[in-house]
């Protein structure tokens, strides 16, 4: 294989290219079976991070949206209505330090906070408090 | 008197014979890497297709030893693998820019945005056109949808065929690919507090999950050194 007679070379491959095309063929083949590996497993491993299957994909949008607009009101509407604005067109709530780079206030949300969040939210609404800490 | 039709080849029996079973390994082999592409072009899909690839691959191989007239495997990898890159590439932004209010969107965009690259977290679905918010994000995705990746799976399936304008415009469309990973990633780091704060593995995370989309630099310096001779008009 690492003959490079042109004999043995494959078509349209040079000697003087030979040793580089067989290094790219290597690139090549890892970046597939990367992507093929990311494909497969991105969306089952994100899902268990936010907390499925314990919350529905529905739950950890309302979940991200309260986060994300840092507003315990908000739900995650499905389906959303087809020529209505967008969900988060004129909301007042987000928490940024704004300038010529916004700075976001959230914080990073670790595996299965989701979960923990919701739960102590439901403890909260049981206890009748009101709580916009987010 | 002699023909290309009584030539004897080795173990062929003649021209016609080789050029026909050259082009049914050939059309045997594409078929298990068509069907294989269409499964990993989907991403979720991409551990039931990747077998009938291989399968695929391993076909043409098998015919190229046999002696028969196949694609080099090179241009078969670099053609499958833009088409790929280029469809899993399409999948996100299309998402993001057509569908930014399904379920599948709002959970999976999403946390991959809060997981990598909060430009698919932060203010997401505000603005009138709805999805990503992060600046420039959009612009991207506008030009690059369009120009970019659905002309690199048109080139891409030109190039599988062996014609001229497929690794023509399979370069054209890999340098398109250089200027939209220069562009976006200067974009990127420019805003990188939108795009970075509160986000669980950022800047390292992002760039070990995205390194494997370099599929079109790697094509560009075998694009630039193949025989042009080998592709038809």
């Amino acid at each position: 294989m690492n003959n490079v007679s042109p004999n043995n070379l494959p078509l349209g491959t040079t000697p003087a290219f030979a040793g580089m095309h067989k290094w790219l063929q290597r690139g090549l083949i890892v970046c597939l079976s990367a992507l093929v590996l990311e494909g497969a497993f991105t969306f089952p491993l994100l899902a268990i991070w936010y907390g499925w299957p314990e919350l529905s994909l529905q739950e950890i949008c309302t979940e991200f949206e309260k986060i994300r607009f840092s507003d315990e009101s908000r739900e995650c509407i499905y389906p959303y209505p087809l020529f209505a604005p967008a969900e988060g067109a004129g909301q007042k709530t987000a928490q940024d330090v704004w300038g010529v780079q916004p700075r976001p206030q959230y914080k990073a949300i670790e595996y299965r906070e989701l979960i923990k969040r919701r739960d102590d939210r439901l403890t909260r609404q049981a206890e009748g408090e009101t709580d916009s800490k987010y | 008197m002699m023909n290309t039709n009584t030539l004897t080849m080795g173990g062929m029996t003649n021209l016609d014979d080789h050029h026909l079973r050259s082009r049914q390994a050939q059309w045997q082999a594409d078929k298990w890497m068509m069907v294989g592409a269409l499964f990993l072009g989907t991403a979720v899909f991409g551990l039931i297709g990747f077998p009938l690839f291989l399968r695929g691959l391993a076909l043409q191989i098998k015919a190229q030893r046999q002696g028969l007239s196949v694609r080099p495997t090179m241009v078969t990898l670099i053609g499958y693998l833009v088409a790929i890159d280029a469809a899993l590439n399409s999948i996100g932004w299309a998402l993001d820019l057509v569908a930014h209010h399904t379920l599948l969107a709002r959970v999976f965009l999403m946390a991959w945005g809060n997981m990598f690259d909060a430009g698919y977290f932060w203010h997401y679905n505000e603005l009138w056109i709805g999805g990503a918010t992060a600046p420039g994000e959009k612009g991207w995705e506008i030009a690059l949808l369009p120009v970019v990746f659905c002309m690199r799976i048109a080139a891409a399936i030109g190039f599988l065929q062996m014609k001229r304008w497929g690794q023509q415009w399979l370069i054209i469309t890999c340098w398109f690919g250089v200027v939209a990973w220069v562009g976006y990633i200067a974009n990127m780091t420019i805003f990188a507090d939108v795009r970075y704060t509160g986000v669980v593995f950022p800047v390292i995370g992002w760039w070990l999950y995205d390194i494997f989309y370099i599929t079109p630099f790697l094509a560009l310096p075998y694009l630039h050194s193949v025989n042009r001779e080998i592709f038809t008009d």
